[in-house]
């Protein structure tokens, strides 16, 4: 085994980090406080070509492999962008344009994938209902095919991008009595009659990413809105899961790394009992805990982009491991933060109460650790 | 970036299967007393297959040594230790620190499987850092004359040669003493909780004569020390993923086998979840140990932060593997002779021994604070 980046990609990632600290970072703590949407820090990264980083030129991508894609996930959490802003990129880039880009026909490409690799166009993708989470095959959302149409009816649930969304990858089941095999995936556009989004949730983290409801009332979509065939929706599905658990979860790592820097610094500057808490060793353990988190995690998050770069399809242990792991064991080391940091550590001010709120959502979003748990058992 | 095994390390990790897999799984218990013949019927065949030479000139570790290890860490954890005290702890010592005489005269036995070497390091009481050995060297004519006890010596009443650790002119020198010497106490074997086919005892010496040319060292700072430390680390660390695994291996055999409420007893949430998060966490721990290894090899600027880092999470997540394994085995996992138990009552020790959990954790720490 060998886990050497290449020049090019660490370089690449400084170059991340730098943008992002400069350009986005500054922006942060404020739009996570107010839970507002930051749609000028949105347009920088797709100016900055992360948005459709692995993306083919001609549909304004840089071609960058996977492993480069998720490094600059890693980078921006690295920085210190909050939870709620890579959660965006991430369902924008993965698990929307991705899916139209892996699965729709050219002429789907060609008239999203430019605008969402830019930023001009934020994307979302509707899976989950409020009455199916964990259980994708019991969706109710109903397409039906009406001449050159489809017909909407449905509702989606906690949708990142919800209400910001200009164009959404909407699954619905177009098989009326089968299960994953009727499910569908679709390409419905704001503005589209009958297509709504409902007020934003206010969440415990990941504020400054939008989250609502997505209703479907007789909406009706061309057919040619279809991605793919029908009842392959469940295998798109499924191929997203893999970047939710790369290149989503990276932004998580890179941003303990983030963490523990400020509790190196914390640890350094603080002085009790006449000097630094850092030289504690109820101290010293718990920025050794941060650290051995971030380093366990970050193999596990890579072996899957190496995976796919290698043209591996459907990594499904690797990713339930990586996912499961970063979902459960990362929320001691946040924790561990937050208390290094004492009273401050429960201050907005200190950045490691947002990381702490922002982490929270790792077991829980894109397959809960349960979900995981029983993909891995399954696979034993 | 690569995550695959080579072609040709796979196949020397099959052949090492082929190799012990005769020789009996980890779960049989065997009488103790057995267990110096069983290192000693085991080197010359390890020997042969090249496994004894990987990583001993260097003295560093790579991803072959690790994937080599691993797979006796995983069909014989006692042999391991036991191969591995002598041949990457002892034998280390020799092949980077000794002079050209010393490697001549002891590296070519200890490569064909003819010699165990031993290492003796802990003394009751010291720490690395701030406490000097209380075993002195004192010259003598044509050589030095030792003094002092050591409290657990891994592999001590079975080894040939011992190299014990002791300060001779302000400094740490490594004494190479033959078994039997006179002034040469090797004591009662200690009854161990876990690893109990390895042999640890306390060893004293009374005014043991060391010839000059036996001698290695004096070394001025703590360096060597800190450098045999990090050998004893390696080994624990690769001994963590084998336990895991074999425990790993039992638990998954027997959910799907044993039933109950007529079915499969991994059919139930409460059993197959727990195996997921066993997985979890050896495949978490096996990429960590051998990032950590690809980082020595390369002289990676973290690699010191990263073996700490691998030493900690991968020996702790032994321990949470091997309970969780002994669990599912329910009451068969009680009685004694299976993966499970024994790997539970191992894996203690490797959180022990080496850097313990809470030393690495400090270093780690202070690693990651120098300079502020």
């Amino acid at each position: 085994m060998e886990f050497s980046f290449t020049e090019e990609q660490l370089m690449f990632k400084e170059q991340v980090i730098r943008f992002a600290a400069k350009e986005i970072v500054p922006r942060c703590a404020e739009h996570d406080l107010c839970g507002e949407f930051d749609f000028q820090s949105f347009r920088k990264l797709g100016e900055f070509g992360i948005l459709g980083l692995h993306f083919p030129e001609a549909l304004g991508g840089s071609d960058a492999d996977v492993v480069t894609t998720v490094l600059a996930g890693e980078a921006l959490g690295e920085a210190g962008l909050d939870g709620g802003l890579t959660l965006a990129y991430g369902a924008h880039t993965f698990l929307c344009a991705d899916t139209i880009f892996t699965h729709g026909s050219e002429a789907q490409r060609k008239k999203y994938i430019p605008k969402l690799a830019s930023g001009e166009w934020i994307g979302c993708m509707g899976l989950t209902e409020p009455g199916a989470g964990s259980d994708v095959a019991s969706i109710t959302t109903r397409a039906e095919r009406k001449g050159e149409r489809y017909v909407l009816n449905g509702n989606k649930m906690f949708i990142t991008n919800g209400p910001v969304a200009d164009a959404a990858v909407i699954y619905a089941k177009t098989g009326k009595d089968l299960k994953h095999a009727g499910v569908s995936a679709f390409i419905v556009e704001k503005g589209t009659p009958g297509f709504s989004s409902g007020k934003n949730l206010i969440k415990m983290g990941v504020r400054s990413s939008h989250t609502s409801e997505l209703i479907f009332e007789d909406c009706e979509i061309p057919a040619e809105n279809l991605i793919g065939m029908e009842g392959a929706g469940f295998l798109m599905a499924m191929q997203t899961v893999e970047w939710d658990r790369s290149a989503l979860l990276a932004p998580f790592i890179g941003g303990m790394t983030y963490v523990l820097e400020k509790c190196l610094k914390y640890a350094a500057e603080r002085y009790q009992f006449g000097r630094p808490i850092g030289r504690f060793q109820a101290m010293k353990h718990k920025l050794a805990d941060i650290k051995i988190f971030i380093e366990a995690a970050r193999s596990l998050c890579y072996r899957i982009a190496w995976c796919k770069d290698q043209g591996r399809p459907l990594n499904h242990l690797e990713a339930a491991v990586a996912k499961l792991f970063v979902g459960d064991w990362s929320l001691g080391p946040a924790n561990d933060a937050v208390v290094l940091h004492g009273g401050y550590g429960y201050c907005h001010e200190y950045e490691v109460e947002r990381y702490f709120r922002d982490s929270r959502l790792a077991p829980i979003g894109g397959g809960t650790s349960e979900i995981q748990k029983k993909i891995i058992s399954k696979l034993l | 970036m690569n995550f695959d095994f080579p072609e040709n390390q796979e196949a020397f990790r099959s052949k090492l299967r082929d190799l012990l897999e005769p020789a009996g799984g980890p779960c049989t218990v065997r009488p103790k007393e057995k267990a110096p013949e069983r290192v000693r019927a085991l080197l010359p065949a390890l020997a042969d297959a090249g496994y004894l030479c990987i990583g001993l000139e260097d003295g560093k570790n790579s991803a072959d040594l690790l994937a080599s290890r691993e797979v006796l860490a995983a069909l014989s954890p006692s042999l391991f230790i036991a191969v591995e005290a002598s041949t990457r702890v002892f034998g280390r010592l020799l092949a980077v620190y000794g002079s050209a005489d010393q490697k001549n005269e002891w590296l070519p036995p200890l490569k064909e499987g003819r010699l165990i070497g031993a290492m003796g390091l802990t003394e009751s009481g010291m720490s690395l850092k701030d406490n000097p050995f209380q075993t002195k060297g004192a010259e003598d004519a044509e050589g030095f004359r030792v003094t002092g006890t050591k409290g657990h010596v891994v592999n001590g009443p079975v080894a040939d040669w011992m190299a014990v650790a002791g300060q001779y002119d302000n400094g740490t020198a490594f004494f190479l003493i033959p078994n039997p010497s006179e002034g040469f106490f090797c004591e009662e074997r200690l009854p161990t909780l876990g690893y109990e086919e390895v042999a640890v005892s306390p060893v004293t010496l009374r005014n043991c004569f060391v010839p000059e040319r036996s001698v290695i060292g004096p070394f001025p700072d703590d360096e060597v020390l800190l450098r045999v430390r990090s050998w004893e680390d390696e080994i624990l660390t690769a001994a963590s993923l084998g336990l895991m695994q074999g425990a790993l291996d039992e638990a998954s055999a027997f959910a799907k086998e044993h039933r109950s409420g007529g079915k499969p007893i991994i059919a139930y949430q409460e059993v197959a979840f727990k195996l997921a998060e066993m997985l979890t966490l050896l495949q978490t721990a096996r990429l960590l140990a051998y990032r950590a290894a690809w980082m020595a090899e390369s002289g990676h600027k973290e690699a010191a932060v990263l073996a700490h880092c691998a030493k900690v999470f991968c020996t702790e997540a032994a321990e949470k593997v091997t309970s969780s394994a002994l669990q599912i085995l329910g009451q068969q996992g009680w009685v004694l002779g299976n993966s499970a138990e024994k790997g539970y009552r191992d894996a203690k020790y490797l959180q022990i021994a080496g850097s313990s959990s809470e030393i690495s954790r400090m270093k780690i720490g202070d690693l990651l604070l120098e300079g502020r």
